[in-house]
């Protein structure tokens, strides 16, 4: 029964993750899909769903279309659509059926490209990821696709301090005040946040995020992003959450990395205590790992992350976990005594642990929003 | 109703052969349904002169639910009912689940009630790629399976494959093997390789076919060699096979039937 989930839901799955990356970008997003895709991500796991509009299409497949492979309809079907509404790009996102038969959305993007003229691109969801995966993607193609070329001044003004904050969805981040947050923290600092990928900021204020100094890794989701900028215009990355006690850390990293002086940085995993924690929190290994961080700072008791997200080990210190399945996260959470984490992993806590409610979309969807 | 899945490679001539048996069984007064089992379409084109007979699939993605049974239905030599289930375009979709929801359009429509077949023959496409090309074998669809097979390695090879998968699934409750029918291509030791085959599968050869050019002939003239050749050595050896197919699924032959006494079918003693 290890794979089986008895009282604890899984996370929200790669397609969700793509439609909410992208969703307040302008383009449109099409989840290739009977239906169940679309009725998961709007009933659970989009927050803004009834307060935002945006492009997010469901491609109605049916047995038949699936057997006889009728990606013409498909196509016509985005395309029909795509004429009437303006997209600025067009994202395809796959499913359980189409990833069965093989549906070649690489090419099928091609062929709309080049029939609309509008940019568009896949990304291989298959329902079987979770979100960090789909989102990730998905942003990684707007940083391929999207950002410009930066206008670089010969002799950079060494008083300049902008980043943009990568991986910054309603998935993990919740409403837009937390965002908002975020950027406070570091506007304490004296850094001026470019562009917020991708909550609150529209896809014009990302095409120009090869103009920051550097970037920073809010969440797993922005990892690819951070990557491919560093590819293509060398913009060094620093990783971590800026949270109330971790801000001033992670301005200094960020301050190091963008006088090029330091290799990219995992902040919350430096200047960690070593003794055993006694405090576990579950969840996205970068804001539980950065609020352990800075939990250990603030108070002095030492704190540990389990991290039920896959592709994502890099991204945990040592004394953290990656914990796959509900049997083996009930497991490690028996030895627990004080737990943070979303309210419906408390079925599965020690009866006797303290249990700190943190609500998380990707677990619990809109429950406590 | 007996219900018959014919496998094997690619190319051995399981359609010809298929196609000549359900003539050999509607000539002995036997009503034969006959479902090709593939995407290309092709199963019973010499019981219609070269005429084809509409895809299942194809009818379906374009009427959906007002598909009707009578649409995919075509008569065609000696009265023989010709079905095809059809599938995407070659590079497209999903052939497998294509011939799953053919068979099962044409269950949920009624055809074996209605059309009330003594013999239902599955001719289906090469080897057992994935499950929708298992599913004439499973429960509720063929009696038996039978792999035509030449003597020729590859041939061999494919047959040994089906008669695995046969193997594999008999605790599933799906069709047990009926035997092999060799077709000979006249290749060094034919005979041998494949008794040795049928022994490996504690099966036996039920039937053996000539390599006869009366069959190439027939198929020029987009006839089985049934129609074309009534009175010839082949066609009896279809008959032969015919006979012995039905009989190991349980068929009990009347021995004055008109056909028997017209002296097509010599009956055993």
């Amino acid at each position: 029964m290890r794979q089986s989930y008895r009282m604890i839901p899984v996370y929200t799955a790669d397609v969700s993750g793509v439609c909410s990356a992208l969703y307040e970008l302008g383009g449109m997003t099409v989840m290739h899909d009977p239906s169940g895709c679309n009725s998961t991500y709007n009933t659970h796991d989009e927050i803004r769903w009834y307060d935002q509009d945006s492009l997010i299409f469901i491609s109605g497949l049916t047995e038949i279309d699936a057997i006889m492979g009728n990606d013409r309809k498909f196509i016509d079907d985005i395309e029909y659509a795509a004429r009437e509404l303006h997209p600025k790009f067009i994202a395809l996102a796959g499913s359980p059926i189409p990833f069965m038969n093989g549906t070649d959305f690489p090419a099928i993007a091609r062929v709309i490209e080049t029939e609309t003229g509008i940019p568009a691109f896949s990304v291989p969801t298959n329902g079987m990821n979770d979100y960090v995966y789909g989102a990730g993607i998905a942003l990684e193609e707007i940083a391929k696709r999207f950002v410009r070329e930066p206008d670089r001044q010969e002799n950079r003004d060494p008083s300049s301090r902008t980043v943009n904050l990568l991986g910054v969805t309603p998935l993990d981040f919740g409403p837009q005040k937390n965002a908002e947050t975020l950027k406070e923290n570091l506007q304490k600092y004296g850094w001026q946040v470019m562009s917020v990928w991708a909550m609150g900021d529209d896809l014009k204020t990302l095409q120009r995020s090869a103009e920051a100094d550097v970037n920073l890794v809010v969440s797993a989701v922005g990892l690819r992003v951070a990557k491919i900028l560093w590819e293509k215009y060398k913009i060094p990355y620093v990783i971590g959450t800026p949270n109330d006690w971790l801000a001033e850390d992670i301005s200094n990293a960020l301050e190091r990395a963008a006088t090029r002086q330091a290799e990219p940085a995992v902040v919350y995993l430096q200047n960690r205590m070593q003794q055993e924690a006694d405090i576990t929190l579950v969840g996205e290994p970068v804001t539980m790992g950065s609020l352990a961080a800075g939990i250990e700072k603030r108070y002095g008791r030492a704190a540990r992350v389990l991290c039920p997200l896959k592709e994502c080990a890099d991204l945990l210190g040592e004394k953290d976990k990656m914990v796959l399945g509900e049997e083996a996260m009930e497991e490690a959470l028996k030895s627990a005594g004080i737990i943070v984490a979303d309210p419906l992993y408390r079925p599965i806590c020690p009866g006797d642990s303290i249990f700190y409610e943190l609500p998380h979309v990707a677990f619990s969807g809109r429950i406590y929003f | 109703m007996i219900r018959i899945a014919v496998y094997g490679k690619g190319g051995i001539g399981k359609s010809t052969t298929v196609s000549n048996v359900a003539a050999a069984l509607a000539e002995m007064g036997l009503k034969v349904m006959q479902i090709g089992c593939d995407p290309k379409a092709d199963s019973t084109i010499l019981l219609r002169h070269g005429e084809a007979v509409p895809a299942v699939l194809d009818l379906y993605n374009e009427k959906k639910q007002a598909l009707q049974l009578e649409d995919m239905i075509r008569i065609g030599y000696n009265g023989v009912i010709c079905v095809e289930a059809g599938g995407p375009t070659p590079g497209l979709g999903c052939a497998g689940r294509g011939i799953i929801t053919a068979l099962e359009k044409l269950k949920e429509l009624g055809a074996y009630d209605v059309y009330k077949p003594d013999v239902v023959l599955y001719d289906v496409l090469g080897d057992v790629v994935c499950g929708g090309f298992s599913m004439p074998m499973r429960g509720g669809y063929a009696d038996k399976i039978f792999i035509i097979t030449s003597g020729e390695n590859m041939a061999i090879h494919a047959a040994a494959n089906i008669a695995m998968a046969v193997e594999n699934f008999k605790n599933r409750g799906y069709a047990g093997l009926g035997g092999l029918i060799l077709n000979r291509r006249d290749v060094p030791r034919e005979e041998e390789k494949v008794a040795e085959l049928a022994d490996d599968f504690h099966t036996a050869v039920i039937g053996t076919l000539s390599h006869s050019g009366q069959v190439a002939l027939a198929e020029e003239q987009k006839k089985t060699l049934m129609e074309c050749y009534p009175t010839g050595e082949m066609a009896d050896e279809y008959r032969a096979l015919a006979m012995q197919m039905y009989r190991i699924c349980g068929g009990i032959l009347e021995a004055k039937s008109d056909k028997v006494r017209s002296g097509y079918i010599q009956e055993e003693a």
